[in-house]
Parts: structure tokens; C-alpha cells; sequence
């Protein structure tokens, strides 16, 4: 038998070097205790900056209420004069409206007492176009 | 007597200031309103507020109209006006009034610090015109013992 002159892929001069069999299952990384501290530390972190956040959104809500408060006398004044012109407005209209009807008083109070009642917004927008009223009702609102 | 005409972005970004600024009339007319709840009897007062709000806004356009407009511009982006959003253009307007008509924003929680009102109008008496009491009961006379055998409604619990 001659000794092959073809190309052979043979394992390198010396044999291959040692192959490592034995089980490697290496302990590594943070232990359990300080990788649940992390977590609770991280928490920690997050809770302390929501309240952090909370209490600014609190000064921020309140500056808002602030404003609101402010501008309620200017608000209710316009709408209590609103309120009476259009009172005033649907009185005129009755006594022209009912000028031939027996024994009708104009402008009668409907309730057995002498004190402020609140208008009803049917009451107020009675004689006026239909349209009117849903505006009044639902035109401001704030959820849907 | 006219009518503010101005939108709502306006009135919010311009509450601060009108709160302190206007606080005199607008604390009467909140007091005479609370008191006589009616509106009929606090139509004065209203139209003092109603002056008072218009002067502010007279002498608003009148020094700082320009900072005041990009205030409200900015205000009016956002949906509900939220005054977090407009803080540089409220830092300008606040200067700007500051120099020119030395009013002061008030700090958080000034506005919403109970007051004292001092008025010459006289306390209603009877401000819902409630009709006279009637007379209490009259003293019941003799021992008042427990019911002898207990209560005859035992058994019936409504």
C-alpha cells in the first residue's frame, strides 16, 4: 500500500487538545437577597418620585381652583343680571299676551312665598326659538 | 352698563392678578349674594364688580397688552388652559405688569384664605322668608316610666 499522495482532511500534528466533559455550571451573578434589595430599591425610587409628583400636581390643581375662584363674582353677577333680563323680558311678553284673559294677575308668583326662587332654564328660554334651549342646556360640558 | 366681552382664556390667565387686584368689590358682592340669596338685592354691588373688572382689564390693555396677548394665545392651545403649560409667557406678563403697574401675583393659596368682609349694608333678618315656627310642644306631666313587658312593637321591625 502506497502512501496516499490525495488530500485528506487528518486532525492536526500532535492530536487535538484536551475536550472538557465534566459538568461547568458556573455560580454567578447577584445573589437573591441583594437582587430583590435592588428591586425594592427601585421601587422605593419610583414611589418616592410619584409623590413627589403628586404634591406638585396638587399646587398645580390648586392654582387652578384659584383661578376659578377668582373670577366667580364677575361670573354670577353677569349671570344673575342675564337671569333677570330675561325675566324682565318674559313678564312684558305675558302682559302683552295675556291682556284679555279674565282674571290672570301678570307676573304672579306661582309659590306661596315671598323669597328668591331660582328660574328654571324652561322657565327662562320659554318664549324663545326651540333652538335656543339645548344650546343652553348642553352647550358646555364637561364630559361627554 | 356693558358687558365684558372677552373669551375664557382671557379671564384664566388674567384671574391671578384680578383676584387681587378686585378683591374688595368682588368680596361684597359675594357676601351680599351669600346672604340675601337673591340677586335682586345685589344688582349695586354686581355693577360695582362689574366696573371694577373693566378698569382692570382698561388698565391691562392699556401697559402690558402685547405680553398679555401671547399669554392668552398660549392658554388657549391647550384644551382646558392649563396654566402649566404657559409658564415662560406668564413669566413675562408677570414682569411686565410688575414694572409698569406694580401689581403682584398672589403666591398659591392666598386667594383661597378665608376674609372678612366689612360692609355697611345691614344683615337681613329672615333671608328665606320662612313663616313664624310653630309653638314647641307642651311639657309632658308625670313620671315617665319604661314600657311595662317590654316594647309592643317587638316583632315588627319597619
Amino acid at each position: 500500500m502506497a502512501a496516499s499522495k490525495v488530500k485528506q482532511d487528518m486532525p492536526p500534528p500532535g492530536g487535538y487538545g484536551p475536550v472538557d466533559y465534566k459538568r461547568n455550571l458556573p455560580k454567578r451573578g447577584l445573589s437573591g437577597y441583594s437582587m430583590l434589595a435592588i428591586g425594592v430599591g427601585v421601587m422605593c425610587f419610583g414611589y418616592w418620585r410619584l409623590f413627589k409628583w403628586n404634591r406638585e400636581r396638587r399646587r398645580l390643581q390648586i392654582e387652578e381652583l384659584e383661578a376659578r375662584i377668582a373670577l366667580l363674582p364677575l361670573l354670577q353677577a353677569e349671570q344673575d343680571r342675564r337671569q333677570l333680563r330675561m325675566l324682565r323680558e318674559n313678564l312684558e311678553e305675558e302682559a302683552v299676551v295675556m291682556k284679555d284673559v279674565p282674571g290672570w294677575k301678570v307676573g304672579e308668583n306661582v309659590f306661596h312665598t315671598d323669597r328668591w326662587v331660582a328660574p328654571l332654564t324652561e322657565e327662562l328660554f320659554n318664549l324663545r326659538p326651540r333652538e335656543e334651549l339645548p344650546h343652553k342646556r348642553f352647550g358646555f360640558l364637561w364630559y361627554v | 352698563m356693558s358687558s365684558i366681552s372677552v373669551s375664557s382664556a382671557v379671564l384664566k390667565g388674567a384671574a391671578h392678578h384680578y383676584g387681587s387686584q378686585c378683591d374688595k368689590a368682588n368680596k361684597e358682592f359675594m357676601l351680599c349674594r351669600w346672604e340675601e340669596k337673591d340677586p335682586r338685592k345685589c344688582l349695586n354691588e354686581g355693577k360695582k364688580v362689574n366696573e371694577c373688572a373693566l378698569n382692570f382689564f382698561r388698565q391691562i390693555k392699556g401697559s402690558c397688552a402685547e405680553s398679555f396677548t401671547e399669554y392668552w394665545t398660549c392658554l388657549d392651545y391647550s384644551n382646558l388652559a392649563e396654566l402649566r403649560q404657559c409658564r415662560q409667557q406668564q413669566q413675562a406678563f408677570d414682569s411686565c405688569v410688575q414694572d409698569k403697574l406694580g401689581w403682584e401675583r398672589p403666591n398659591l393659596g392666598e386667594l383661597s384664605k378665608v376674609t372678612k368682609v366689612d360692609t355697611s349694608r345691614p344683615l337681613p333678618e329672615n333671608a328665606y322668608h320662612s313663616r313664624p315656627r310653630p309653638e314647641p310642644n307642651p311639657v309632658i306631666e308625670g313620671q315617665l316610666q319604661p314600657a311595662k313587658h317590654g316594647s309592643r312593637l317587638f316583632f315588627w321591625s319597619w
